[in-house]
């Protein structure tokens, strides 16, 4: 008896699906080495997953199938700078999937999303990896020499918009002197939000996590760029840079480590977007999808249950 | 009446085995019967007749005295061949006792008082007993004896009556009404009478217009109003129904009365009608076989103790192996057998070709089971404190409001079979509570007995004191007294000497 919607690995499927557009858009702008990322991310996951699992001598395939390991690599591998070395995902994907996962006792019971641990654990531990970004088209080949250190990256790289425009301001340039907009962003940007709506249409993920997390960007964005336009970017920047638009369909929305009351839900992608913006203007670091989702992560059970709904009869 | 009639959540199941025209067919009589003495809730009714008795059809073969009890009639006449221990349709294929009856094929039906036609003149107890001694219970499948909830009923202002087939799939009620109407509206204004309620709603789902018009047709009375509910599944709970009905909700822990209402099957109202005009007990009722497993889903108007099997092999079943279920695809149970009775609960039976059920996955917290929770529950997190039998927490999340309907399974992505650990965790909880309170008692008992001792021996220690207290004073009242009279004596020694030596 089943009402013949999705099940639990064609929802993670979906997602995967849904991810294309943004990824294809990441290729189109900065070659080969998303592609590199991706494949080992998901190499290793499966290899890290099943061994957790032969440790915990539980069955594996039914666990590798769900398709939860392939989709968290993914979306870490996509997180990552696409030049970063090998070594960079493999120790990403598998901190996440046996710190951020299995240690809690695998798919469903893990309070944090492994994909944004697997994020911040490489971010702190090496800074400058994780910080240079592709600047131009990489091919096949100069992808794989700068994915197995063959090569040098100089020339191939350079800061993110995000965090150029940080050090901009702090060096003491106004925002009218600065170049904000990247057009190779923007356009990923619309890759993922064109990826969430089709989720959303799907009934895969609710529409109220990636409204309420835009709200949250909005508000504290527009509050700050009132207070004073020339210290603060305008709101749109902070909508289309950096990750925002895959943590707002695809971070905040995973199911389980968000909050999962419809009330819940508002407040939980609010204060996201209210961290994002926060830890991104007064914090030490550029970008802060992973800061944000894992802060509100803890505040989940505190969340639910002040959210519940009104029973029937009560 | 609120505009929008509806509740929050329910799922749109459409009926997985449609037929073409709703149908009932007469089920032939069955060479025997078995009638389980066991009902729903309440005492087991006791024989009254012995193996060898010939019975008549409609005649009293089990009694009680217990108001959550109803008789037990002969569904057919004949004789009486064995009362002992059978299985009955129940999910842990229990056995209880039951009376089974040989058919003769005639069919003979005992004589039963009634109101007749002109039932106005009857007074409203008299009715009710009429309903007790014809041993209706609520046929919608809840099996609540009816007398009971009519005779707790009195002063309600609005009778519902739930034309809403609990279930999908299920088309016994569908056909009821297209068949019956003339009994069901008259049943209808029976129980207006009894309840003294003002007015009655004869809810239809919008699905079901033969039914819908064919009621219409047949209601002159206009006290008596028959409405179209949306097609919903949970719509024919009845706390769920009086909301979509009158908008209002039934609080928590409570029971429609409270709020000046009752709620009556159609399948039960027109039991009613046959009961007290026609003066027929309950001894067959409609019946709905359906599934995967047969070529032709129909009703059958069936004599109650005939085995599923009777009433299956009119409906042509493939030649696999079936799962056999009886009630609803939702909130049935799966019976071990097509041999098992017919009873007065069994408003479906669902035979299905036998199929692997998908293995249960992590819950992932994807909120599709709150979304259809119609009492608006949030089963992920239920599901997370069942499983670790963590009821007291359960129990603050609302678990006992969750009415088991099932419909957080049906949407589960991860196939997981929630109800089932809410039933669980709602059996800990009582358990729990019930262990906790034998406790509390024990303890109490013993705290009880040791003040008592304790008192006794300070009453006795006051009481000794006090004694011995009231002693001394009297020892020294005695030493007083004797002074006193050693005193008198010398007094007399020395005027007795004096006078002597005078």
């Amino acid at each position: 008896m089943h009402s013949g919607v999705l099940n639990t690995n064609q929802i993670m499927r979906q997602v995967i699906y849904a991810l294309a557009l943004g990824i294809i858009a990441s290729y189109y702008f900065f070659g080969w080495g998303i592609v590199f990322q991706i494949v080992l991310g998901v190499a290793t996951a499966i290899v890290v997953e099943s061994a957790f699992l032969r440790i915990r001598k539980l069955p594996i395939k039914p666990a590798i199938s769900d398709g939860s390991a392939v989709l968290s690599a993914i979306l870490l591998a996509i997180s990552i700078p696409s030049i970063a070395p090998w070594w960079i995902v493999v120790v990403g994907v598998s901190f996440a999937i046996v710190f951020g996962k299995q240690l809690y006792g695998g798919l469903g019971n893990n309070p944090f999303n492994p994909a944004m641990l697997g994020y911040a654990f490489l971010l702190i531990s090496y800074p400058l990896q994780m910080t240079t970004w592709a600047s131009e088209f990489l091919s096949f080949s100069q992808g794989f020499d700068v994915f197995f250190n063959l090569s040098s990256i100089d020339g191939l790289s350079g800061a993110t918009r995000l965090d150029d425009v940080k050090t901009q301001l702090s060096l003491g340039y106004l925002v009218h002197e600065l170049q904000i907009y990247s057009i190779s962003q923007s356009l990923i940007s619309i890759g993922f939000l064109l990826g969430g709506l089709y989720l959303i249409a799907r009934g895969i993920i609710f529409w109220h996590i990636p409204v309420a997390f835009m709200l949250g960007i909005l508000t504290t964005s527009i509050l700050l760029f009132i207070s004073d336009s020339q210290l603060y970017v305008p709101p749109q920047f902070h909508l289309i840079s950096g990750g925002t638009m895959l943590g707002v369909f695809f971070i905040a929305t995973d199911p389980v480590s968000a909050s999962t009351t419809p009330k819940g839900r508002l407040v939980y992608g609010f204060l996201i977007g209210v961290l994002i913006v926060v830890i991104r203007v007064f914090g030490g670091y550029p970008d802060s999808v992973a800061f944000a989702v894992l802060l509100m992560n803890m505040t989940v059970p505190l969340i639910d249950t002040y959210t519940q709904p009104k029973v029937f009869g009560r | 009446m609120p505009n929008q009639l509806g509740f929050d959540g329910g799922v749109v199941i459409p009926n997985p085995y449609p037929v073409e025209k709703v149908e009932i067919i007469q089920a032939p009589l069955p060479n025997q019967v078995v009638l389980p003495l066991q009902q729903r809730v309440g005492d087991q009714a006791i024989p009254c007749v012995k193996v060898g008795d010939r019975v008549l059809t409609g005649q009293e073969i089990a009694t009680t005295k217990d108001s959550f009890c109803v008789p037990v009639h002969a569904s057919v006449s004949g004789t009486v061949i064995a009362i002992n221990e059978q299985v009955i349709p129940h999910k842990s294929g229990i056995k209880s006792t039951c009376i089974t009856i040989e058919s003769d094929g005639k069919d003979e039906w005992v004589k039963n008082p009634g109101c007749g036609p002109d039932f106005l003149h009857c007074d409203t107890s008299t009715m009710i007993e009429y309903i007790r001694i014809s041993g209706i219970v609520g046929l919608g499948g809840a099996g609540f004896p009816t007398h009971t909830k009519v005779a707790r009923a009195q002063d309600c202002h609005t009778l519902i009556i739930n034309g809403t087939e609990c279930e999908p799939g299920v088309m016994c009620d569908d056909a009821l009404m297209q068949y019956y109407p003339r009994e069901v509206i008259r049943g209808v204004e029976i129980l207006l009478h009894i309840c003294g309620a003002s007015r009655a709603i004869i809810a239809v789902e919008n699905d079901k217009q033969e039914a819908f018009n064919s009621l219409l047709m047949y209601n002159h009375n206009e006290r008596i109003s028959i409405v179209h509910i949306p097609t919903k599944y949970t719509s024919g709970a009845e706390k769920l129904l009086i909301k979509a009905l009158l908008g209002v909700e039934v609080p928590s822990g409570g029971f429609a009365p409270d709020l000046g209402v009752v709620c009556q099957n159609v399948a039960t109202t027109k039991a009613i009608f046959d009961a007290v005009v026609e003066s027929k007990p309950l001894v067959s009722r409609i019946v709905t076989v359906t599934g995967s497993g047969v070529e032709k889903p129909n009703n059958f108007e069936v004599r109650l103790g005939s085995s599923f099997d009777h009433v299956i092999a009119m409906s042509q079943p493939n030649k696999r192996s079936h799962d056999i279920r009886m009630g609803g695809m939702m909130m049935g149970v799966d019976v071990k057998d097509g041999k098992v009775p017919i009873c007065k609960i069994t408003n479906g039976i669902f035979v299905n070709d036998q199929s692997k059920k998908p293995a249960a996955q992590e819950c992932i917290r994807c909120g599709a089971c709150n979304q259809v929770c119609p009492v608006s529950l949030l089963p992920q997190q239920l599901y997370w404190y069942a499983k670790s039998e963590n009821t007291d927490k359960a129990m603050d999340y609302n678990l006992a409001d969750c009415i088991e309907c099932r419909c957080c399974d049906y949407v589960c992505p991860s196939h997981i079979p929630l109800a089932e650990y809410f039933s669980f965790a709602k059996a800990l909880h009582r358990k729990t509570t019930d262990d906790q309170y034998r406790t509390d008692i024990a303890r109490e008992r013993f705290e009880f007995r040791e003040y008592r001792l304790e008192r006794n021996k300070q009453e006795r220690t006051e009481m000794m004191a006090a004694k011995k207290e009231e002693l001394k004073k009297k020892m020294a009242n005695d030493k007083a007294q004797k002074n006193k009279v050693a005193a008198a004596m010398a007094r007399v020694k020395k005027s007795k000497k004096a006078s002597d030596d005078a």
